[in-house]
């Protein structure tokens, strides 16, 4: 399979310890329902999209989102944090199929 | 090897490769998994058979009344909760009520969180109410809604 791009992001640029952030996850991913048809071939396509995000602060599960088709393709999601440490935020996408996709990004408290 | 045999034993394997479940299941997977979902049963597989009560004043929903594409809508929800270690929300769910497939986006929260907010663009078939749920960790459900009109369908 091709490298699915996504993104991760803090909104808040200032912060510190103790405050609660913003944070802004997306990826490239289509959000087939199973029901529509091609156009050219005229064939079902079949139902393929991202099942579950997961959210792990410095190994630590904050949260986790599970998604149906009903969800827009290409998903945006913005969900808050606290701040408690300097750290590594991961977020794992798995669609589907079972594929997996890892992004993460710094945590740097001023 | 009599002929026969051979012809027999032949076609018993070519059966068995034709119902060799691996070869196909990628694709009897894909074409088993698109049923329809209905709204009552999203709000079943999410309150579990709980009443909910009226969440207006608790939830506050920011979803534009005539988006101008019903591929992305977005929803923004912002529930009024201290969350603290004994008193927070765990769960968020965004439903659909006339969609094919009814449940959009199912959030998991913990405390770590600090604030019970979520921003998620879901799809929308047709004009129809936007359901959404709130769950606190003693298992309390507050729901409210909006009426979202759309020109077009965004579902293909």
């Amino acid at each position: 399979m091709a490298k699915r791009r996504a993104a991760v992001k803090i909104i808040d640029k200032n912060y510190s310890i103790g405050d609660v952030v913003k944070v802004q996850v997306i990826i490239i991913h289509p959000m087939e329902t199973g029901f529509a048809k091609d156009k050219h071939s005229g064939k079902t396509k079949p139902r393929f999209y991202l099942k579950e995000i997961e959210v792990l602060y410095n190994d630590k599960p904050v949260t986790w989102f599970e998604l149906d088709v009903s969800a827009s393709q290409n998903p945006k999601i913005k969900f808050a944090m606290k701040i408690t440490e300097a750290g590594l935020l991961k977020v794992r996408f798995i669609n589907s199929e079972g594929e997996i996709t890892e992004k993460s990004v710094k945590v740097l408290p001023k | 090897m009599q002929r026969r045999n051979f012809i027999k034993g032949s076609l018993l394997l070519a059966a068995a490769g034709l119902f060799n479940p691996e070869l196909y299941h990628h694709r009897l997977f894909a074409f088993e998994e698109a049923i329809e979902m209905s709204y009552a049963e999203a709000e079943k597989e999410f309150t579990q058979g709980t009443k909910s009560l009226d969440g207006s004043k608790l939830i506050t929903l920011d979803i534009p009344k005539r988006p101008g594409s019903a591929a992305t809508v977005p929803v923004e929800i912002h529930v009024d909760s201290p969350m603290q270690k004994d008193d927070y929300i765990r769960s968020i769910a965004i439903l659909t009520t006339k969609n094919k497939v009814n449940k959009a986006v199912i959030a998991e929260f913990t405390p770590a969180n600090g604030m019970a907010y979520l921003y998620a663009n879901i799809k929308l078939g047709q004009k129809q109410d936007v359901v959404v749920f709130a769950k606190t960790d003693k298992g309390v459900i507050y729901k409210t809604s909006q009426k979202v009109y759309v020109a077009l369908s965004g579902c293909d």
